[in-house]
């Protein structure tokens, strides 16, 4: 360790024992020291770690470079490991990205299991009749396959229960309120449903498959849209929800992901009445659990209160929101910050993010925004004639007027004034606690049930089905106690909620699950290529 | 032709119980990114490649399922080469004609390589290689100061001088150089734990 001669501090003990983390503190500045001099130590240090194709891979694999995705997989992000679904509003308007966790990608295949064998190699097996192609993606209550139905030559879209619900009573009961209410509304802009059947005990409805990408697909893709496109969409998807509400059905999901676009035509449709239910239906409503995406909530959904057709209605002023602007009306780091803001707060002037947004356009908006439903318009039919004579004045300002209830306010020149209902925020605080303490208490009895290998109950309303099973039962473990089959939601445990809400994180990974249990894709059928054939080469 | 690293066998068990969430995610960390950035080479957007990376992880998830029934499948790793190598194809082949591809004749060129073979396992390979190394990296980073990371990044990765690294994170010559060192091995054997 003398500078006369280096060599005479080599050791090549101490160098192993560095690099294997033996070595005392000492003895560490003892080496960095010994190789701040001798080169062969330098040498040697290096080739012991590694040799030589070892750092050439490391600097080859770990250097960006123009393929890398920035936003996710770069090396240099930290979050390299971070599953979508632990962080909700990651960027605007994709809470459907699925990105690198993707945990529920195990359960589909199980389904193989279920299905029947087939004789045509290409095809994944039979199910109900069908020949299925591929897997779409997957949603809140099931699975939707792709198939085809040789008699009329067509490709088909089925969505399944998940075996997992096809147990639960609640679960099937509601799987065929959706299918017939959906089957009710005949309209060019909602996908129909052919037939509603079960095969092998699980229930299935079936759906044209409709080549295409979904809103949301579109909005990633293209950020905003012009007035033209978001006028057309949203009289569509007014239209087709004018409609589902005259059969006295709520969709109560509305959001970019549910409106889907047919391929080289104009057509919108809205599908996945999978959180919709008859209105009047109260026994199972009763249980106000909060169902729906946060950031298209209407207040009233935010607060766990009943809700109605115009609940719809601001929904898809959020979703008009987003076309305008390319941004979510509410955001905020958590799904309780987004929700308080659509309970408390109006969204930023649209004109201060698109200033070639015409005025009307900022007041229309505003009146699908308003908090009490009763300031909103009247109902979906008469948005859609109001967002039609817009259309029709944008392509023709001279030959036709504006609606009136786009008539700018004179005096502020702008949207109309925020009305003065509001509480004191505090009171709303509680409300949304309210809310929240319903959303939570009856999917964490299903998560318990769900992760104890109980059988759902009754009371369960909105199943995580494809919640990964480790959060599940972190949940069991710490919510209180063994909710009862038929525990109302005020059972709930409360302190655990309080718990939750000041404990960001964990709060937002399980609630995005509940809210919104991850898909794979859309659950519908968006993609316009057949999902990748599994492979079959291997089986043999 | 970079070589690819056996799948642990271990992990892959764990990624079949479908209770086993981290697994996932994990297997899920290495293999999208790797699919991802092999889309991209390939000349796809970036939300088509995004869309492509999702479509392979659904037919590989599918098929671990199938996995363990057949022994006599050869490696996993050359099993998984052909899933992956497959369903890429697949995937790239089938999209609309109006689909823009950022590139000509891709489609071509890839329906030639399925023939073929080649030139795109390379690419699979690699890629693949490179993701495992990525993940390691993060594993390994996220476990030390980053003064001893950067001396590893800006000397070994970045092609910096020792001094320069050592100037920058305000460490001795000597310990820049134990720094890298300490940081490759760990990131050798985060690798091969995987290969393992």
């Amino acid at each position: 360790m003398t500078t006369k001669d280096p060599q005479s501090g080599c050791n090549q003990r101490l160098l192993r024992g560095y690099l294997e983390e033996l070595l005392s503190a000492q003895q560490q500045v003892q080496v960095e020291q010994h190789l701040c001099r001798c080169q062969a130590c330098r040498t040697a240090i290096s080739d012991s770690a590694a040799d030589r194709q070892w750092w050439g891979n490391a600097r080859d694999y770990l250097r960006g470079d123009d393929w890398d995705d920035d936003n996710r997989t770069g090396f240099s992000n930290p979050d390299v490991n971070r599953a979508p679904f632990d962080a909700i509003d990651q960027h605007d308007g994709s809470e459907e990205d699925n990105g690198a966790g993707w945990p529920s990608a195990v359960a589909p295949s199980q389904l193989v299991d279920w299905l029947d064998p087939t004789d045509d190699p290409r095809m994944l097996g039979r199910f109900g009749g069908y020949e299925i192609v591929g897997l779409i993606g997957q949603g809140g209550m099931g699975i939707v396959l792709k198939g085809f139905e040789p008699a009329l030559n067509r490709y088909v879209a089925i969505k399944v229960l998940s075996p997992l619900l096809a147990s639960s009573g609640a679960a099937r009961k509601r799987f065929a309120r959706e299918a017939k209410a959906t089957a009710a509304v005949l309209h060019d802009n909602v996908i129909p449903i052919h037939r509603v059947d079960e095969s092998n005990d699980l229930p299935f409805l079936v759906m044209p498959y409709v080549p295409g990408d979904s809103l949301q697909k579109r909005l990633d893709a293209e950020g905003s849209l012009d007035l033209v496109a978001i006028l057309r969409i949203g009289e569509q998807v007014a239209a087709g929800l004018a409609a589902a509400h005259s059969h006295g059905l709520v969709h109560r999901d509305i959001k970019p992901a549910n409106i889907l676009m047919e391929r080289g035509v104009e057509r919108v449709r809205l599908t996945d009445f999978g959180l919709a239910r008859a209105a009047d239906d109260g026994s199972l409503t009763r249980t106000g659990v909060i169902a729906g995406t946060p950031q298209y909530m209407s207040p009233e959904q935010a607060r766990g209160e009943a809700i109605d057709a115009r609940s719809d209605l601001f929904s898809l002023g959020s979703v008009l929101y987003t076309m305008s602007t390319g941004r979510l009306p509410f955001r905020a780091e958590t799904p309780y910050g987004i929700l308080l803001r659509i309970i408390e707060s109006r969204p930023r002037p649209m004109r201060e993010l698109a200033p070639a947004l015409p005025a009307w356009w900022e007041t229309l908006v505003a009146r699908l925004h308003e908090k009490r439903p009763e300031d909103r318009l009247a109902s979906a039919a008469e948005v859609a004639e109001v967002l039609r004579g817009c259309l029709a004045h944008v392509e023709q300002p001279t030959a036709a007027p504006l609606p009136d209830v786009c008539r700018v306010d004179p005096r502020s020149g702008s949207a109309p004034r925020f009305p003065a209902w509001t509480r004191p925020a505090r009171y709303q605080r509680a409300f949304l606690a309210l809310g929240l303490l319903l959303a939570l208490a009856v999917p964490a009895a299903w998560i318990i049930r769900w992760a104890t290998g109980q059988p759902p109950t009754e009371a369960v309303e909105l199943p995580p089905v494809n919640s990964p099973p480790a959060l599940a039962k972190k949940g069991a473990k710490e919510t209180a106690g063994e909710p009862k089959p038929e525990a109302s939601p005020w059972d709930g445990p409360a302190t655990e909620l309080t718990r939750l809400l000041e404990d960001g994180s964990e709060f937002e990974s399980r609630a995005h699950l509940l809210w919104d249990p991850p898909s794979l894709t859309d659950t519908t059928p968006a993609i316009s290529p057949p999902p990748v054939t599994p492979e079959k080469e291997p089986a043999r | 032709m970079s070589r690819l690293p056996e799948t642990s066998n271990s992990l892959l068990l764990k990624v079949r119980d479908p209770a086993n969430v981290d697994a996932w995610r994990e297997f899920a960390a290495i293999y999208r990114p790797a699919v991802y950035r092999l889309a991209r080479r390939q000349g796809l957007q970036d939300a088509d490649a995004e869309d492509l990376a999702q479509r392979v992880l659904v037919s590989v998830a599918d098929a671990l399922q199938t996995w363990e029934k057949d022994d006599n499948r050869g490696t996993f790793r050359a099993w998984l080469l052909r899933i992956a190598r497959n369903a890429i194809i697949n995937a790239l082949t089938r999209r609309p004609p109006d689909a823009a591809l950022g590139g000509t004749g891709v489609t071509d060129q890839l329906a030639a390589e399925q023939a073929t073979g080649s030139p795109i396992r390379d690419l699979i390979e690699d890629e693949h290689r490179r993701a495992v190394f990525r993940w390691a990296a993060a594993a390994v980073r996220a476990d030390l100061h980053e003064s001893t990371w950067m001396a590893f990044q800006l000397t070994a990765v970045e092609g910096r001088s020792i001094e320069e690294a050592a100037a920058e994170t305000g460490k001795s010559i000597g310990s820049v150089y134990a720094a890298r060192s300490r940081v490759m091995r760990r990131l050798r054997a985060k690798v091969m734990e995987w290969e393992a």
